[in-house]
């Protein structure tokens, strides 16, 4: 019984802490601007992120260390330098994006000005980082986090053509009056959000924050195969509930508030409240988990002790990398650039570096020395093979469409 | 004496970039360069064709890393490491081989907890100076 519920508590995190700003953002602007054509991207996205991090799980149960602790054994000081310091950088704009992002949601929420909120944002995920319990803080905002579920329940509440958005998944096809190039540019955004890199980090560092072995491959493989499929799901919940609602006014997502507005329609001032709810527990918890996949990344790149499991001072210089990625995500929010344009310019960004952060979890997985019998089976490599040669062709399309679409205008 | 997990190995394969763990189980660093010295140095000072050089320690620490990143930052970031030393020894820290109790493929094991190494300054000065002052660092 208790394994049970262990087991459901873990699915239930994975789903909760799936979606964050990134998700948010993408699906609200592309639902609303492009209907579900669009919605292979989210499925392709969510399908990359269950490989990957099952590989990335397996790497931590079984060889007992975190894949990225590895990357610098495999692939030697300079390529893993490369991968690290991309790291660092995406998960500085991502935490920025998702400091920004709940800030915002604050000032819908109370009329203050984002920006008043963006220290005490900021004060408040670095105190996470700092002091709360690793399984508590994952549990607590995971499941917090399915509040999200509101949008699911809006969908079937209301007028929804269900026959129309299963057409428009299925056949996917750039709407007459759009352009394509915008359209690419999203579609590479949604993959790019699923994909975040802070999440394949945290995701193993994560399993080693919890002391995974081979007896808990299951219950991770529970995670990343239930879990992330269905956070997928309320990702494009977000999607789908833009269509009936936004789409026929041409209403277009700039504000995480549009993305809210079609619960505010379906159940009015309590449906919005809980939407916006959701979204301040998704963002907020990204923050947090984004900022300490900088700390685990550079810990573990130069071998450093890291970790919530002992009090600060025992993991000085990873608490000191976390506390530096707080203050320049939050300068950079402060510099007035739009939280929004934030949102959009990391996640394109973190597309454009998949293979780099992706790639050395392949290798690691296919390394018997750590692995022994785990490593990778055929199927395993056969998708992850063509899932990152995808994400080559997505890498090298993604900044001519960035410069070419300035941005998805 | 250090127990080595194999008999015939490459530097690549169980000693560069791998993991040091202290004595008990915390991480404490990256292995960056090895040093060799003779075994039976001259009184004279110099070397002997005799004898063939030894592994005598690990090297770690920017001073260490820096050349391996190369480039001009590799060249920059030893140079900040000498700085940091502040006793004008261009030297490395130097991890002598008496202190490595285990060396395999997961990791190299310490024979000292980490606060007795000497690449442990930096650390220990961002423990003391940023970390521990901040209410709930666990001091």
């Amino acid at each position: 019984m208790k394994k049970a519920l262990g087991l459901t508590l873990g699915v239930m995190t994975a789903i909760g802490g799936f979606v964050d700003i990134g998700n948010i953002v993408t699906s609200g602007i592309t639902g609303a601007r492009y209907g579900m054509t669009l919605a292979w991207a989210v499925v392709l996205g969510t399908i990359a992120m269950a490989v990957f991090g099952e590989m990335a799980g397996r790497v931590a149960a079984v060889a007992h260390r975190p894949v990225y602790h590895v990357v610098r054994e495999r692939l030697g000081v300079r390529a893993s330098m490369l991968n690290a310091s991309s790291s660092v950088v995406l998960n500085v704009l991502t935490v920025a994006a998702e400091i920004g992002g709940t800030a915002l949601v604050l000032q819908l929420a109370t009329g203050v000005p984002y920006l008043l909120w963006v220290p005490l944002v900021a004060a408040a995920a670095w105190l996470v980082v700092w002091r709360m319990p690793f399984q508590r803080m994952e549990r607590v905002l995971g499941l917090l986090g399915l509040s999200m579920l509101v949008f699911v329940v809006a969908l079937f509440w209301l007028p929804t053509d269900w026959a129309a958005l299963w057409d428009q998944t299925i056949h996917p096809a750039i709407p007459a009056e759009q352009a394509a190039p915008t359209w690419w540019f999203y579609a590479i955004s949604l993959i790019g959000a699923c994909l975040v890199p802070y999440q394949v980090i945290f995701f193993s560092s994560g399993g080693r924050e919890e002391h995974w072995s081979i007896k808990d491959l299951r219950e991770m493989r529970l995670n990343t195969f239930l879990g992330f499929p269905f956070g997928g799901l309320l990702s494009l919940a977000l999607m789908a509930v833009a269509v009936p609602v936004l789409r026929p006014l041409g209403i277009q997502v700039n504000h995480v508030g549009q993305a809210a507005l079609p619960v505010a329609v379906a159940f009015g001032g309590i449906g919005l409240a809980i939407a916006l709810f959701s979204f301040l527990v998704a963002t907020f918890a990204a923050a947090a988990e984004s900022t300490l996949s900088t700390g685990y990344a550079v810990a573990q790149y130069f071998g450093w002790s890291w970790g919530k499991a002992r009090p600060p001072v025992g993991a000085a210089r990873f608490q000191f990398v976390c506390l530096a990625t707080v203050v320049a995500a939050a300068g950079t929010v402060l510099t007035t650039i739009d939280p929004i344009t934030i949102t959009i310019v990391s996640v394109v960004l973190g597309a454009a570096a998949i293979p780099l952060t992706y790639f050395p979890v392949l290798v690691v997985a296919n390394d018997r020395r750590y692995l022994g019998e785990h490593v990778n089976g055929v199927v395993t490599n056969t998708l992850g093979t063509v899932l990152l040669v995808v994400m080559v062709v997505v890498a090298l399309v993604t900044v001519p469409l960035l410069l070419l679409t300035r941005a998805g205008q | 004496m250090t127990d080595w997990a194999h008999h015939r190995f490459t530097a690549n394969d169980l000693l560069l970039d791998r993991q040091l763990v202290d004595s008990r189980g915390m991480m404490a660093g990256r292995i960056d360069d090895l040093e060799l010295s003779d075994p039976e140095p001259d009184p004279a000072g110099g070397g002997s064709a005799a004898r063939a050089p030894v592994l005598t320690a690990l090297l770690c620490g920017p001073i260490a890393y820096g050349p391996r990143l190369g480039g001009r930052l590799g060249t920059w970031w030893a140079a900040t490491g000498r700085r940091l030393r502040g006793d004008g020894d261009g030297y490395p820290c130097r991890i002598p081989l008496s202190l490595v109790a285990r060396v395999d493929r997961m990791q190299v094991r310490l024979t000292s907890p980490r606060e007795l190494l000497p690449s442990y300054r930096l650390r220990a000065w961002v423990a003391d100076k940023v970390i521990a002052p901040l209410p709930g660092s666990g001091r």
